[in-house]
C-alpha cells in the first residue's frame, strides 16, 4: 500500500474515532447546569412617577443597531447623537450593517459587545428570532430593547419593546383609505416582506377595517413583496394599475417603497384613485400638500430611539430594572391627512413625552 | 484534503490544463493553494486582533466566528459537491430552506425530537437534490438552467406552505436541546476532567463530521473517483465503463443533503424555522469552494480549501464588524482584501511555474 494512502486510512480512522469520541464517549452538560448569569438584576428601590433623571451615564456605550439600510431609521442616527450629548453617556453609535440578515445582524451585535458597547437598542430583521438573540444579551449582562418592532408571539425576552404597533397603524391606514373612497368600493393592500410576522400583522390590521364595513368595502389580494427597493415598488404598482387601475378606489400601503410608488404611480397614470402612505417622507408629505396623496400613517422613530436611549442608559447605568421585565409599549402611529400636515409633528412630540412617563411607571430606581 | 481524479485516469485522459496541485511533487510547498490561504487567514486574524485586541475575545468574537465559518463551510461543501461534477446548483439555499420546511413540520406537526427532524431534513435536501440531479441526467439539460428553474419554483412554494401552516410565517416549535445546541461549546464535553475550549462552539462538530465525510468520499472510495472522473470527462467516464447519469444524481443528493444541513445549523444559531433560510448562502457556497481551490470545471475539488476559503471571507468581515467600518465601506474594503488575497495567489503559481521551467 502507498504510504499517502496509509495516511489517509489513518487520518480517516482517526477522525472517525474523534467523531464518534464525540457522540458516544463524552459528556455533554444537560440545560440544568446552565449557570447564565441573567442580567441587570440587581436589586433596586423605589420607584419613579414621573420620568426619571439619569444619574450618571457615563458607563454606558449605547449601540442603536436597525435591522438594516433604510430611511425609516435615519433619524436614529441623530438622535443617537442626541442622547450622547443629553443623557452624557460613554459612547454612542448607530450600525446598520446588518444587511436584513439576521445571522449577520447577529455577528454586527457580538462585534459591538466586543468593543465595549453594553446598552443595545436593536430592530430584529426576524421577529421569530431575535428573542434568540435578546436571551443571549441578558444572559451576558446587558441593557436590550426591542426597538420599532417587537418579537413575534406573545414574549419579549429584552427589556422592554418600544415599537409602533403595526396592526393598529394598518387599521388606522385602512380606515384612512375607507373613508378616503366615501366607504365603499375596492381597496388594495401593497406591503413588504409575505414571510415575515410583522407583514401578517399588518394583512390582519387592513383584513380587520375592511371587514367592519359589512362588505361594502372589498380587498383585492394583497401585493406583498414588493418593498425590496423602489424599482420592484413601481413595477407592482404599474403592472396593478394597468390590469386593474379602473376597478381600484383606494391604495392603501404599509411599507415605505410600496408607498412612495403608489403615489408616484397614480398621480402619473391620472386615475381617480386614493392613496394612504406609510411614513412621513419628504415625498409624501409633499404629495399630502398637493393632493396626490389623501393620508399617510407616520410613526415615531425619534421618539424610539430618544426614550429607548434614555432607557437603556438608566438600565445600563444599573441605576434602575423594568418591574415586568418585556414589557410593550406602542410608540404611536399618527394619521396625518391635508389638515394636519404642519401640526402632526406637535402631536408626536407629546406622544414622545408621555411615553417617558409611562415607562417611568414601569421602573424601579435607586 | 483535496482529491484529484486518480493520476492514472488523468494521464490517459490528457487534459492540458490541470491545476498545479495535481502535478504531485513538482510543486513547492509555498505555492500549494491551502497553505497561502492558510498563511492568510493566520496573518489577517493577527493584524485584526493587533488593531483590535477584542478579536480574540473567546465568546462574543471567536465562538460566533467558528459558528459562522462552520456554517458556510457545509454551504461551501454542499456546492462542492455539484462542483466536482462540473455543475452548478443555484438552488442550494432554497433546497435548505426546503428541507428546513419539512423538519419544521415535522417539530410543529409530528412533534419529532431534534435529532429526527434533523434526520427528516437531511432526507428531504437528499430527496430534492436527487429530483434535481435525476432532471438533469434525464433531459441533458444544464445544471444552471434546471437548479435555477427548481429556484423558483421553491421561491413559490415554501411561503405558501409558511403562511397555510404558521401564524408567523415560521415554525417556531422548539425542541429539547435546540437551545443547548446553539450556546454550548466545547468546554460543555468533558472526558473525565478534560473538557473542550469554549471558544469552539458544538455546532462546529456538524461541520467537522460533513467534512470527514465528504473528504472520507471523495479521496477514498470508488464513488469519489467516479464522481471526480465524471467531472473531468463525461464521455471518458462512461468510456471508462461509470454510470454517469446516477453519479450525476448522486452529487446533486449530496448537495442537497449538505444545504440541508447548513439550514438546520443556521436554523439552529439564529433561533427559529423560517421561509427565508438559506437566501444568503449562494454566493458563499461558491466563494469557499473556489477561494479554496475547487474547479469552477469539475474534476477537482479540497474539502481543506472549502474551510480556508470560508474562513477567509468570515475572518475579513468579522475584523471589519470589530475596526467599525460603515455600510458603505464594508462591502468594498471585503472585495478589496479578497482581490489581493487571490492576486497573492496567483503570483505565487506564477512563481512557482517560473521555477519549474528553470529547473527543466
Amino acid at each position: 500500500m502507498p504510504k499517502s494512502a496509509l495516511w489517509y486510512r489513518r487520518t480517516a480512522v482517526a477522525g472517525l474515532a474523534v467523531v464518534a469520541l464525540a457522540v458516544s464517549g463524552c459528556s455533554t452538560k444537560s440545560s440544568n447546569d446552565s449557570t447564565a448569569d441573567p442580567a441587570g438584576d440587581d436589586a433596586s428601590t423605589g420607584s419613579s412617577g414621573g420620568p426619571v433623571t439619569l444619574k450618571d451615564g457615563s458607563s454606558v456605550k449605547l449601540a442603536l443597531i436597525p435591522g438594516g439600510a433604510h430611511p425609516y431609521f435615519q433619524p436614529w442616527k441623530a438622535t443617537a447623537e442626541l442622547d450622547k450629548t443629553e443623557f452624557k453617556l460613554g459612547d454612542v453609535t448607530f450600525d446598520e450593517t446588518g444587511e436584513w440578515d439576521q445571522s449577520k445582524q447577529n455577528n454586527v451585535i457580538s462585534s459591538l459587545a466586543a468593543r465595549g458597547f453594553n446598552a443595545f437598542g436593536i430592530f430584529g430583521v426576524s421577529p421569530t428570532d431575535i428573542n434568540t438573540t435578546f436571551e443571549d444579551l441578558k444572559a451576558k449582562g446587558f441593557a436590550v430593547g426591542s426597538l420599532a418592532s417587537c418579537p413575534a408571539g406573545n414574549t419579549n425576552s429584552a427589556d422592554f419593546c418600544l415599537s409602533t404597533d403595526v396592526e393598529a397603524a394598518a387599521y388606522k391606514a385602512a380606515k384612512a383609505t375607507i373613508d378616503a373612497i366615501g366607504g365603499e368600493g375596492t381597496i388594495v393592500h401593497l406591503t413588504g416582506n409575505n414571510v415575515d410576522s410583522n407583514t401578517q400583522r399588518r394583512i390582519a390590521g387592513v383584513k380587520k377595517a375592511v371587514g367592519e364595513t359589512g362588505g361594502k368595502v372589498t380587498e383585492l389580494p394583497v401585493v406583498t413583496d414588493i418593498d425590496k427597493d423602489l424599482q420592484t415598488a413601481q413595477k407592482a404598482v404599474a403592472d396593478l394599475l394597468a390590469s386593474k387601475g379602473k376597478e381600484i378606489k383606494g391604495i392603501v400601503t404599509t411599507a415605505y417603497n410600496p408607498a412612495v410608488a403608489a403615489a408616484d404611480g397614480v398621480a402619473g397614470s391620472k386615475l381617480p384613485i386614493k392613496v394612504v402612505a406609510i411614513d412621513d417622507d419628504a415625498k409624501i408629505l409633499a404629495g399630502i400638500k398637493s393632493g396626490g396623496v389623501s393620508a399617510t400613517v407616520a410613526q415615531n422613530p425619534v421618539g424610539q430611539a430618544y426614550v429607548g436611549g434614555w432607557l437603556l442608559a438608566l438600565l445600563g447605568s444599573k441605576q434602575c430594572t423594568m418591574k415586568s421585565p418585556g414589557v410593550i409599549v406602542d410608540s404611536g402611529s399618527f394619521v396625518v391627512t391635508k389638515d394636519n400636515v404642519d401640526t402632526y409633528d406637535d402631536e408626536r412630540k407629546t406622544k414622545t413625552k408621555e411615553l417617558q412617563t409611562e415607562f417611568a411607571s414601569q421602573l424601579s430606581c435607586q | 484534503m483535496s482529491a484529484p481524479v486518480s493520476e492514472t485516469a488523468t494521464a490517459a485522459l490528457q487534459e492540458p490544463d490541470q491545476p498545479p496541485a495535481q502535478r504531485g511533487g513538482k510543486t513547492p510547498w509555498w505555492a500549494n493553494q491551502r497553505i497561502g490561504l492558510l498563511v492568510l487567514v493566520v496573518l489577517l486574524a493577527t493584524l485584526f486582533g493587533v488593531l483590535r485586541p477584542a478579536f480574540f475575545n473567546q465568546q462574543l468574537v471567536v465562538f460566533p466566528l467558528l459558528r459562522d465559518i462552520a456554517m458556510f463551510t457545509v454551504v461551501g461543501l454542499a456546492q462542492l459537491c455539484v462542483l466536482s461534477i462540473g455543475h452548478m446548483n443555484l438552488a442550494v439555499g432554497r433546497m435548505a430552506a426546503f428541507s428546513m420546511m419539512i423538519t419544521g413540520i415535522s417539530y410543529d406537526l409530528w412533534h419529532f425530537s431534534l435529532y429526527a427532524g434533523l434526520l427528516v431534513g437531511l432526507i428531504a435536501g437528499a430527496a430534492i437534490g436527487a429530483l434535481a440531479g435525476w432532471v438533469i441526467a434525464r433531459t441533458g439539460v444544464n445544471s444552471f438552467v434546471v437548479t435555477l428553474a427548481l429556484d423558483f419554483l421553491l421561491l413559490g412554494l415554501i411561503p405558501l406552505v409558511y403562511t397555510g401552516l404558521t401564524d408567523n410565517a415560521a415554525f417556531v416549535t422548539k425542541p429539547d436541546g435546540m437551545r443547548e445546541m446553539r450556546n454550548y461549546s466545547l468546554a460543555d464535553i468533558c472526558i473525565g476532567n478534560v473538557c473542550g475550549s469554549p471558544a469552539v462552539p458544538q455546532l462546529a462538530l456538524f461541520a467537522v463530521i460533513a467534512m470527514v465525510v465528504v473528504g472520507w468520499i471523495y479521496s477514498r472510495t470508488k464513488l469519489g473517483r467516479e464522481l471526480l472522473m465524471t467531472g473531468t470527462s463525461v464521455k471518458a467516464a462512461e468510456l471508462s465503463g461509470i454510470p454517469t447519469a446516477r453519479r450525476v444524481i448522486t452529487a446533486h443528493a449530496m448537495s442537497g443533503c449538505l444545504a440541508a444541513l447548513a439550514g438546520f445549523m443556521l436554523a439552529v444559531s439564529t433561533g427559529s424555522i423560517k421561509a427565508t433560510i438559506g437566501e444568503e448562502f449562494m454566493l458563499p457556497s461558491f466563494l469557499g469552494p473556489i477561494l479554496g481551490g475547487t474547479l469552477l470545471a469539475g474534476g477537482f475539488i479540497s474539502v481543506w480549501g472549502t474551510l480556508l476559503g470560508t474562513a477567509l471571507t468570515s475572518v475579513i468581515r468579522k475584523g471589519l464588524d470589530l475596526l467599525g467600518v460603515g455600510l458603505e465601506s464594508l462591502n468594498i474594503y471585503l472585495g478589496l482584501i479578497l482581490l489581493v488575497a487571490l492576486s497573492t495567489d496567483r503570483i505565487r503559481t506564477v512563481l512557482s511555474e517560473r521555477q519549474e521551467v528553470r529547473q527543466r
